[in-house]
């Protein structure tokens, strides 16, 4: 299976020293361009739940950045209906070769932590967000309940 | 002389025309268009000098006159456009009031010819012919004599003593209120030349300091020792202490040893001695032109330091030399000194010496490492302005009597300024650019009939080449070169190809012009000496934009200028040089891409036309007489099905191709079957629209579409052979040939390919801005640790068409060689000469060769650089935001007809093309126009919460614009424009 060297070694990297926040990282089989994982949050609301990510690394990595996609729904105001993030460090304006995942990663799992209100990809989220957050935060952790993964044992 | 043709001038013996121009034109000899040009000339520099300085008058009420108080602060050359502006209105004229007396006196100077409409004649025509007898002293000192004596001289007797003298004697006979017997000042550095200054203020008298100044600024000699670069500073500092403290008026004796302290400073004891030896010396090198070139070189290495031992390669060979001794920063202060001041003797004395030394320089050829250190000195005046009256004055007056003297050295001598200007005056060119477009417009303006053969225009504009290619030498440079020839690599591709057996396709019977688009006679002479090209440099200091000329560019009238180059092209077939025909098209960075696409309809007509006609001759003659006689017009004929579009078309090229390439230049012609279309361009109008569609369509496997950019680039793993990319190379070729435009998306490096040069790391920017970053981070990283961090071999991947991961060795066993700062450039370099070049260079060498079978014989090279030759193909850039409108879709609470989404159209609707631009890259990450428009980028517009102070802000990866509802339209304009143009740089989320 053929993939740039350094793809390899992240991978490796990752699954021998797993971050706490990031977990059950996976290359497709035939293809290791693209990998899932899990986002563990720490802060409420999201820590009620897991969410399942997709990273899709293009041919020219690390030349050219890895786009994210969320396969769990989540009510955030970064994140769309459709798990589209909107993550500075990968885009293209911003993305630098030295950048590694697990640094992409943290970046998310940081995002999810702490939403960003200021740029949202869904406006009436982050109004709600920052006008009332009680009834963001229980949406939230309804939202949670109802559709995130299970979070990992340990 | 303002007036006078180029070609006139050159036939006359130098020193009769010099002294004709000058004294015969003042007693009114000239021809009537000659003095009406003049008249025209005198007036509107009455309204510059009206708008500049007033008529003096303190009660002025004239709203055009500076004295009026009304006219606003403008630059120079505002001035000089309005001045032009109220010439046409006929605007109101003030009288000049007897305050303002200096400004007849420096119309008439502007030129000889001006005193018939001048108030004062009398007494211009005293000065005027004062200095015809000084030009002419000098002249006899160099001319053959007897004839200039004879013919032009009016005091015969006063300039032969003088000419004995040597240097001893001034020879400045204009210098009236100088006391005639004050030694001639052989030399002037900043210093002295400025404690001079300090004395004369303080004795409230400059007879001094002008004596002096007319001295060293009228001749070459003694300019080309002034103002030298002093290599020890202490020395001169010590120097300038002794004159910290001068005596209250200075004599003759102590003026003497003060340039004998000048001398010593700069140079050694010798010089004083060896100063007098080199005026006899001259008086006899000078007796003929060809003598002159034997014997200056010798005196050079005696008395001018022009190659101090730290600088052997000035001595080596100084046409490679940028080397300058002159001292820049000391003139600038002298500069700004002299027309800081407000005595006009001083700045009126520079400016008839200098007009004195260029025409002396342009008549004589004396010897040019002086010449170049005089123009560098004359020039750089001429450009470091402040904007005041007298600057512009001597910029009127002097500037185009220096461009004809720079204009008249041998290529050599050009490119050596050239280098002088790019390595210290880099941050003049601008000015200087600006100064020679200024010179232009307003002879053009004056004389639109005869631009070809305005010496003024030719000269201005051949001194602006000179700039053109300091501009580019002063610009960061591309190494290595994309001017490597394609040819070199495809033949070691070539054998390695046939070496894993693929055989390029041989279909078409064609061999390649040696280097096609660029007659070999119009190649740059300047450009081969320097070495440098335009396409050399990604970023020049001066955008070249500014090159172009409008006004020149609009009354060019391309037709004759293409006979003209026409002319020139047969003549040198023939071998006969030497003529005065001039066309601009050999200055091509000076029209607009608009009159140069007039240049290549021009030719391709002609070449159509010569299918016609069996002698250039006869088609000449005939040009623009189109289908009087009744012959059939030999057409490029293609018939084509519409269902059947892009087969027929390709088949029936094929065809021609095949059998007979050269029918591809004739007209083309084409017709749908059953339709009763005929084609006036029209119908292959269409016909382009179509099959650039069909082609450019992914779906046809000839292209893909780059998602990044929208951009068209070659299928690497095509599934057609080599002929079809010649077929479609030829598609395009005919779409230029034929002045019909594409729709093609090509990012720019396909039009730099096209012209015969190659892809390299700086082409990637466009054609991948994500990879050109990231390639650029990685070269710019400084650590040791490279190799751990990026963890990159010279083994790299791309995806291919069906999206299958495909790698890459970029050197042999390039999977073992890891990338760290010792390789780091060459890895970027390898990488995009393979993207660029290797990966596609089937398909490419296929395309080209068709594109050349049409355009090979065309001037495309000349004329056009690969950026304007994109708008060639595509046509300029326009924004259909009316389109984009009609597309937005709108939430959060917003819809097409909240008031801010009305006003936010209309504000955007208003915007100037760049402001519209950069609102594209705002919210969608891209200035380019996708393919099918600005309706395809489906631009969402969200409610970023009530009116507050945040800017809007935007998500690049999904075109979404997030607009806080602004309480009002102003702070919505406000905070936009805020917004689009401090958008450099991705704010933390």
């Amino acid at each position: 299976m053929t993939a740039p060297r350094r793809l390899r070694k992240e991978l490796s990297d990752l699954q021998d020293n797993t971050l706490k926040a990031f977990r059950d990282i996976k290359a497709d089989d035939d293809n290791l361009l693209r990998w899932t994982g899990l986002i563990v949050p720490d802060n409420p609301p999201y820590n009620k739940g897991a969410f399942r990510i997709e990273i899709n690394f293009p041919a020219e990595y690390p030349f050219k950045p890895p786009k994210i996609n969320f396969k769990t729904r989540i009510y955030h105001p970064n994140i769309d209906e459709k798990g589209q993030v909107c993550l500075p460090i990968i885009s293209t304006e911003n993305w630098k070769p030295a950048t590694r995942t697990d640094q992409v990663v943290q970046a998310l799992v940081d995002l999810i932590n702490d939403p960003e209100p200021e740029h949202p990809l869904r406006a009436e989220l982050a109004e709600e967000f920052l006008k009332d957050r009680k009834k963001f935060v229980k949406n939230a952790e309804d939202y949670t309940k109802k559709h995130s993964e299970k979070r990992p044992a340990d | 002389m303002s007036g006078g043709g180029g070609g006139e001038e050159e036939q006359h013996l130098p020193g009769v025309s010099s002294a004709s121009g000058s004294a015969a034109g003042t007693a009114g000899g000239r021809a009537t268009p000659e003095m009406k040009r003049s008249a025209v000339r005198s007036l509107i520099q009455r309204y510059f000098h009206q708008l500049q300085s007033g008529c003096g008058n303190a009660h002025c009420s004239n709203a055009n006159c500076a004295s009026s108080g009304k006219v606003a602060p403008m630059t120079p050359n505002e001035v000089a456009a309005r001045a032009l502006q109220l010439f046409s209105q006929d605007a109101q004229l003030c009288e000049p009031s007897t305050s303002a007396a200096s400004s007849p006196q420096d119309v008439d100077m502007l030129s000889p010819n001006d005193s018939s409409s001048s108030s004062s004649g009398s007494s211009t025509s005293t000065i005027t012919s004062a200095s015809t007898t000084t030009t002419t002293s000098r002249q006899s000192q160099s001319t053959p004599a007897a004839v200039v004596v004879a013919v032009a001289s009016s005091n015969p007797d006063q300039s032969t003593p003088q000419l004995d003298l040597g240097g001893v004697e001034p020879s400045s006979g204009d210098s009236e209120p100088c006391t005639p017997t004050l030694p001639p000042v052989q030399s002037l550095d900043a210093n002295g030349l400025m404690a001079l200054y300090e004395q004369c203020r303080a004795a409230d008298s400059y007879d001094r300091i002008c004596h002096a100044i007319g001295d060293v600024f009228s001749s070459v000699d003694r300019l080309s020792k002034s103002f030298i670069r002093s290599a020890e500073p202490a020395a001169s500092s010590s120097l300038q202490e002794l004159l910290a403290n001068p005596p209250e008026a200075l004599n003759k004796e102590q003026l003497r040893t003060l340039e004998g302290e000048h001398d010593k400073d700069e140079d050694s004891t010798q010089q004083v001695e060896e100063g007098e030896a080199t005026d006899d010396g001259e008086a006899i090198a000078c007796a003929g032109p060809e003598a002159e070139t034997e014997a200056e070189p010798e005196e050079e290495d005696e008395d001018v330091p022009m190659a101090q031992p730290t600088e052997t390669t000035a001595e080596d060979d100084p046409p490679q030399s940028s080397d300058t001794q002159v001292d820049l920063p000391g003139l600038r202060r002298v500069q700004r000194l002299l027309f800081g001041c407000q005595t006009r003797a001083i700045t009126d004395k520079l400016t008839s010496s200098v007009i004195q030394l260029a025409e002396w320089v342009h008549y004589m050829r004396p010897d040019w490492e002086k010449v170049i250190h005089c123009l560098v000195i004359c020039f750089d005046l001429a450009t470091n302005t402040n904007n005041s009256v007298v600057d512009m004055d001597y910029l009127d007056r002097v500037l185009p009597k220096l461009c004809h003297a720079a204009a008249s050295m041998p290529v050599p001598a050009q490119a050596r300024l050239a280098r002088i200007w790019a390595a210290h005056c880099s941050d003049q060119l601008q000015a200087l650019v600006a100064a020679c477009q200024q010179q232009i417009t307003l002879q053009v303006l004056l004389d639109e009939e005869s631009m070809r053969e305005n010496g003024s225009i030719i000269s201005v504009t051949k001194v602006l080449k000179i700039v053109f290619y300091a501009n580019i030498l002063a610009s960061e440079l591309e190494r290595p070169s994309c001017r490597v020839p394609l040819e070199d690599r495809t033949e070691t591709a070539a054998t390695s190809a046939s070496g894993s057996g693929i055989v390029e396709d041989d279909l078409f019977a064609y061999n390649s012009v040696l280097q096609p688009h660029m007659p070999k006679f119009a190649e740059d002479q300047l450009e081969k000496a320097l070495q440098v090209s335009a396409i050399d440099c990604r970023r020049p200091l001066v955008p070249l934009e500014e090159f172009y000329n409008e006004a020149l560019s609009e009354n060019i009238q391309m037709h004759h200028d293409y006979l003209s180059y026409k002319t020139l092209a047969m003549e040198s077939e023939i071998g006969s040089g030497q003529t005065n025909y001039f066309s601009f098209m050999l200055y091509a960075f000076i029209l607009t891409p608009a009159t140069k696409v007039d240049a290549l309809y021009y030719d391709s007509r002609m070449r159509m036309y010569s299918e016609r006609y069996t002698s250039l001759y006869s088609m000449l003659n005939n040009f623009g007489q189109e289908g009087q006689d009744g012959t059939p017009r030999p057409d490029l004929k293609l018939t084509v099905r519409r269902d059947q579009l892009i087969n027929d078309a390709l088949i029936g090229l094929e065809l021609v191709a095949m059998s007979n390439p050269k029918d591809l230049k004739k007209q083309l012609v084409v017709e749908f079957v059953g339709e009763q279309g005929i084609d006036e361009g029209g119908v292959s109008k269409e016909f382009f629209q179509l099959i650039v569609e069909e082609i450019f369509n992914p779906a046809f496997g000839m292209f893909i579409q780059q998602e990044e950019t929208n951009n068209m680039w070659f299928n690497a793993t095509p599934f057609e052979n080599g002929a079809q990319f010649t077929l479609i190379g030829i598609i395009i070729g005919l779409a230029i040939y034929n002045n019909v435009i594409l729709a093609v998306n090509f990012p720019m490096v396909v039009y730099r390919k096209l012209m015969g040069y190659c892809g390299t790391f700086a082409d990637l920017n466009d054609w991948s801005p994500a990879l050109y970053k990231s390639l650029k981070s990685m070269v710019d990283y400084q650590g040791q640790d490279m190799e751990e961090v990026f963890d990159q071999t010279f083994k790299i991947s791309y995806s291919n068409v069906f999206g299958e991961l495909v790698e890459h060795e970029l050197v042999p066993n390039g999977k073992e060689v890891l990338v760290g700062q010792h390789n780091k450039q060459l890895f970027v370099n390898l990488y995009s000469d393979f993207l660029l070049n290797t990966n596609i260079q089937q398909q490419f060498n296929a395309f080209r060769k068709g594109f050349e079978m049409v355009t090979d014989e065309s001037p495309l090279k000349l004329l056009f650089r690969p950026e304007e030759i994109e708008m060639l193909v595509c046509g300029s850039r326009e924004f259909d935001f009316v389109e984009l409108e009609n597309s937005t879709e709108y939430e959060g609470g917003y819809t097409d007809e909240t008031q801010i989404i009305q006003d936010f159209w209309s504000i955007v609707h208003a915007m100037p093309n760049e402001s519209k631009r950069k609102l594209l890259e705002f919210t969608t990450g891209s200035a380019r126009v996708p393919v099918g428009g600005l309706k395809c980028l489906r631009l969402l517009i969200t409610r970023h919460g009530p009116d507050s102070d945040r800017l809007p802000t935007s998500h690049t990866c999904f075109n979404v614009l997030l607009l806080p509802e602004y309480s009002s339209r102003e702070k919505l304009e406000e905070r936009l424009m805020k917004a689009i143009n401090y958008s450099k740089g991705f704010g933390m989320l």
